[in-house]
């Protein structure tokens, strides 16, 4: 009997349309969430999702089925986003001098991390999330949110485990101060 | 380094998924009796707890758009997928085309010369000719067929 990641992949092979659809619905808040932590913003992401989505099934045949989907998927929408942002530049997820945080980009519009805080902690994670560099807000949403091994996460972000490590270092460095010298 | 860096540094290795088991264990032991780290990795616990806590809203169209987007473009992909089995059966029948004609110079071009009363060297260049030659040609074409009739999609596409 065939694997789901092997079902998924022959289905992507023959551009199977239920197959797509199944997976759409399936990821696609997962795909938002990422998008938008990668960004720090939420308009235009819905473009990206469909284009990824197109990427998905013009790239099919290259997911080979013996690894999670997950992975493979970010990766394709990450280049997406990447590709978006050489046509517009707004910053680079190549710079991660520094302490790993940017400066808050001047708007009144809340940041969608405000807009989406719903518990106490995340809501006071929200300023600090939106001037984290994008490399390791990145690589924290993959870890702790989408619970991708640091093996799977360096495939999506086409970078070494080593510095997949250090990028979730650094970015919990940045956020813990929030939470010291507080009990639980 | 000190002693309690460094203890967080492995509770950092911990919640990344980076840590060997010896190393958790002595990590273990260690926060049984010291607070700083305690008090470390209760504030690493609640970063997470707070990544945990967004969520976000999704248009509640945007599944319909998506289908709809890819609807089209699959139809295209599937029509597409029977030319590469048609590029692969032609292949095949290159390859067996070349050999069969091979096996025929070789097995019976004797008979034919003695039957159509002509040499032996004729009936050879005939099927080399009419029969090996051209095969062995689409055979080593092959590989750039797919390729050309990818050209040719394209600038139908552009056209329309």
């Amino acid at each position: 009997m065939e694997s789901d990641t092997q079902q998924i992949a022959l289905g992507l092979r023959q551009g199977d349309v239920v197959v797509l659809e199944t997976l759409v619905e399936q990821y696609q808040y997962r795909l938002v969430r990422y998008l938008i932590c990668l960004l720090g913003r939420r308009d235009g992401v819905d473009d990206l999702v469909q284009e990824t989505w197109l990427r998905v099934l013009e790239r099919g045949s290259s997911y080979d089925g013996q690894s999670r989907f997950e992975p493979w998927l970010f990766r394709v929408a990450r280049n997406i986003a990447l590709d978006a942002m050489r046509k517009r530049p707004m910053f680079s997820l190549d710079s991660n001098d520094g302490d790993g945080v940017r400066p808050a980009p001047a708007s009144d519009k809340p940041s969608p991390f405000t807009l989406a805080a719903r518990t106490e902690d995340a809501d006071r994670l929200a300023r600090s999330l939106q001037t984290l560099e994008p490399v390791y807000r990145e690589v924290l949403v993959l870890r702790f949110q989408e619970d991708l091994s640091l093996q799977e996460i360096s495939v999506v972000v086409g970078a070494p485990v080593s510095t997949v490590a250090s990028r979730i270092y650094q970015g919990l460095a940045t956020l813990r101060p929030q939470f010291e010298g507080e009990t639980a | 380094m000190n002693h309690h860096e460094s203890f967080q540094h492995m509770i950092d290795e911990s919640l990344a998924g980076h840590i060997s088991a010896e190393r958790e264990q002595s990590l273990r032991e260690h926060l049984d009796t010291c607070a700083p780290c305690q008090e470390y990795l209760s504030a690493s616990n609640r970063v997470i707890a707070g990544l945990g806590g967004f969520s976000f809203e999704v248009d509640p169209t945007l599944n319909a758009r998506v289908f709809a987007s890819l609807r089209r473009p699959a139809q295209r992909f599937q029509a597409a997928q029977p030319d590469r089995r048609r590029w692969v059966l032609i292949g095949l029948a290159a390859a067996v085309l070349t050999m069969g004609g091979s096996f025929v110079d070789l097995q019976f071009g004797r008979l034919i010369a003695s039957v159509f009363d002509i040499q032996r060297t004729h009936v050879q260049q005939g099927l080399l000719a009419f029969w090996i030659v051209p095969s062995l040609f689409v055979l080593l074409l092959f590989p750039l067929l797919p390729l050309l009739s990818k050209v040719g999609t394209h600038r139908e596409e552009r056209i329309l």
